[in-house]
């Protein structure tokens, strides 16, 4: 039988995993990556990370250029030809970096590195840290060391803003409304407003009504100097785009067990799909599920009062027995629940694999964290699992 | 009640947790807990969809920026950050023309697009806007507003915005209008930032950073953090001894690998919630609130009013 998740990344140069918060596409990403080595692949999984969780787990350090896990760790894990190695770009010096490479030359990169609207913004500037992720991922992709790179999406506010981040920093370079408001100011030169005395923009008065004379004249500057680096952007910014929508990339669509997920998952391959990317599957993430060949029918009364007297004979003492077995229903109970839930929640993702002809694959809950390579082995398994064995319950 | 202040008392809950930890929950349960108690109260949602009503059971139509009130009383609202931009606008220039149109031009939008923080900036400044906002006999509109904060890399970025800005934009009307937003945020009397998180390893890893740049960086209050979807931790004997037992069950009356299963899959998440627990306790000062594991949504209205019980009238233990 085919595995189409092991199709998935034979097929493609670049797996981005997208969802939405929480749902563990680090964890997801790394297990893929780890798959693709396993059979053979030279794969590499990228994450921009705060929080260092895909470092923890893998045993190696966050860095500019992508690091080794141990190959020595691998083989103890059964992976014999491929190798794999993870990227954690820290958003933190993300810019200073694009500033480095595209300014014209040192006095202008100074003049940016000075600007204080710069200073101000270059951590939080809209996609900065998504815009250089993208950039990472089309580099490494061209140079051909890696047979796969999986993408571990940013925790952003909007999944998709890495998807949208080159064309929104060019239009804050192309703006109409910078050219038209601040660039006679730019022209004027720092001290040079003139623009102000000429009377005829009462939009832009309108704007420095409520924001002050001089934070405009910085934006100013800030505009000018970041449109000569434009050009730079925007080559990158087109093989980014050409990279992501065309056929080398394949996307999936990580989601959680629960209804809000699941919904936020699904409005997202929406998305993705408006915007012509190949989603080729979703994956479910801690999915509670009754392990195959067990049936978790909810016993009746009389099958719950033979319960105590049965652990009595299997060896526990009488008042222990009784609490345990009040336990075992309480635990019974609340597990069959999720299981219910999980299972109503994600039909509807189901569905949807189905009409589009992605496929989808549930990762059960497991015990215990994923933080070790071990743990991650186990994830790689259910991912991987043939089609009939988790969706025979 | 004497020392310690009810969560109802400040006039700002600013709700925070990554995704998937229930904040929405603890906002809903919160939500109903201070209308009970006869509190005009308004949510802010940041979300792109209203999840608000989806946690009480509710299919209504998106409350939108207008907002509405739910059928049990609580208002809620989302923001639309265009919307609260050209309200802003209007009451700033004064002169409506004016503001159409620098609305209407694509270019603007397309600066909007690009340049961050104006819409956490926004979002903020419509709450001082709601918190200011005073009845005919000057009571206020709203004596609580709680917003559900988004669920961004460390939810922190959202407050640190006007702080940001105050710094860029060093004079002028917008300098001391987010001042005044700033100071809100700030005061301990009127603004707590209570951060919910699940009892695991990592959310409560991410807690602690997000409550140590809370205290440093940001310099906004907290008092408790609400540990989300607990589950019951005291087991008569070792989860996995009882599994072992569950699982040799002779007859057929009980299916004993389903009963091992269950016992094994929430032993061991009790197990990794004691861990967190005691790491959390052990990190932080402040007390802990614990909440229940609810199967939902819709978690309903009466299983929100315990949770917003558990919330409000329970004193966190140190």
């Amino acid at each position: 039988m085919i595995d189409p998740t092991a199709t998935l990344l034979t097929d493609h140069r670049v797996v981005a995993c997208l969802g939405p918060g929480g749902v563990g596409k680090t964890t997801l990403s790394a297990a893929l990556a780890l798959g693709a080595a396993r059979r053979g692949a030279r794969a590499l999984v990228l994450t921009i990370d705060p929080a260092r969780r895909l470092a923890d787990a893998m045993g190696v350090a966050m860095g500019p250029e992508p690091t080794e896990v141990s190959r020595a760790e691998l083989a103890a894990l059964g992976v014999r030809e491929g190798t794999l190695h993870a990227l954690m770009l820290d958003s933190k010096h993300t810019f200073d970096g694009l500033v480095e490479r595209f300014a014209r030359d040192p006095a202008t990169r100074e003049r940016i590195l000075s600007n204080e609207i710069y200073q101000h913004v270059s951590d939080a500037l809209a996609g900065s840290s998504e815009y250089s992720a993208m950039e990472k991922v089309a580099e490494l992709a061209s140079r051909g060391d890696f047979d796969v790179i999986v993408l571990d999406t940013p925790p952003s506010a909007h999944a998709l803003d890495f998807l949208e981040a080159p064309e929104r920093l060019l239009g804050l370079i192309d703006s109409q409304f910078a050219r038209r408001f601040l660039h006679p100011a730019m022209s004027a030169g720092r001290f040079g407003m003139r623009l102000l005395q000429r009377g005829t923009e009462p939009l832009f008065r309108a704007v420095e009504r409520i924001t002050g004379l001089r934070f405009l004249e910085e934006l100013s500057e800030f505009l000018l100097i970041f449109e000569e680096m434009s050009q730079g952007f925007r080559e990158r910014a087109d093989d980014v785009q050409a990279l992501l929508f065309g056929p080398r990339t394949g996307f999936v669509v990580a989601s959680g067990p629960g209804p809000t997920q699941v919904a936020q998952a699904l409005a997202l391959e929406k998305r993705l799909d408006e915007m012509h990317a190949r989603v080729r599957g979703f994956l479910v993430n801690r999915v509670r599920t009754w392990p195959r060949g067990v049936r978790g029918e909810t016993p009746d009364e009389r099958a719950w009062d033979t319960l105590a007297p049965a652990l009595v004979s299997s060896g526990l003492d009488d008042p222990i027995a009784h609490a345990a077995a009040t336990s075992t229903r309480r635990a019974f109970e609340s597990y069959a629940a999720w299981a219910r839930r999980d299972a109503e929640a994600t039909s509807a993702l189901e569905h949807r694999a189905a009409e589009r002809g992605a496929f989808l694959r549930r990762v059960p809950e497991r015990v215990g964290d994923v933080h070790d390579l071990a743990a991650l082995t186990g994830v790689e398994s259910d991912l991987f699992a043939r089609n009939d064995r988790e969706e025979s319950r | 009640m004497p020392d310690r202040r009810s969560l109802l008392d400040r006039r700002l809950l600013i709700v925070t947790g990554k995704g998937g930890t229930g904040k929405t929950t603890v906002v809903a349960a919160l939500a109903l807990a201070a209308h009970e108690r006869g509190l005009r109260v308004g949510v802010i949602e940041t979300g792109r969809e209203s999840q608000i009503p989806g946690q009480f059971g509710h299919t209504l139509p998106d409350p939108g920026y207008a907002g509405c009130a739910l059928p049990e009383g609580p208002w809620t609202r989302r923001m639309e950050p265009y919307a609260a931009l050209a309200e802003y606008l209007r009451l700033q220039l004064r002169i409506p023309g004016l503001v159409t149109r620098l609305l209407d031009q694509p270019a603007f939008h397309a600066l909007l697009d690009a340049a961050p923080g104006w819409r956490e900036l926004i979002t903020l400044g419509k709450v001082w806007h709601l918190e200011q906002a005073r009845e005919r006999d000057g009571s206020p509109s709203w004596d609580l507003l709680i917003i559900d904060a988004p669920a961004t890399g460390h939810g922190l970025t959202f407050l640190d915005v006007p702080r940001v800005v105050v710094g860029a934009v060093r004079a002028g009307p917008l300098n001391r209008q987010v001042g005044l937003v700033e100071g809100m945020i700030r005061d301990p009397e009127h603004t707590l930032l209570l951060p919910v998180t699940l009892p695991e390893e990592l959310p409560v890893r991410e807690t602690l950073e997000l409550v140590a740049r809370a205290r440093d960086e940001v310099g906004i209050a907290l008092d408790r953090v609400v540990v989300n979807a607990c589950v019951e931790d005291r087991w008569p004997l070792p989860p996995a001894t009882l599994a072992g037992h569950l699982e040799a069950l002779p007859g057929a009356a009980l299916e004993g690998r389903a009963l091992a299963h269950a016992v094994t899959m929430l032993g061991s998440r009790s197990t990794r919630q004691s861990e967190a627990l005691a790491h959390l306790s052990q990190s932080t000062p402040l007390p802990l609130v614990r909440l229940p594991q609810l199967v939902g949504p819709p978690i309903g209205s009466e299983a929100l009013r315990t949770l917003g019980r558990a919330l409000v009238t329970e004193e966190p233990a140190r």
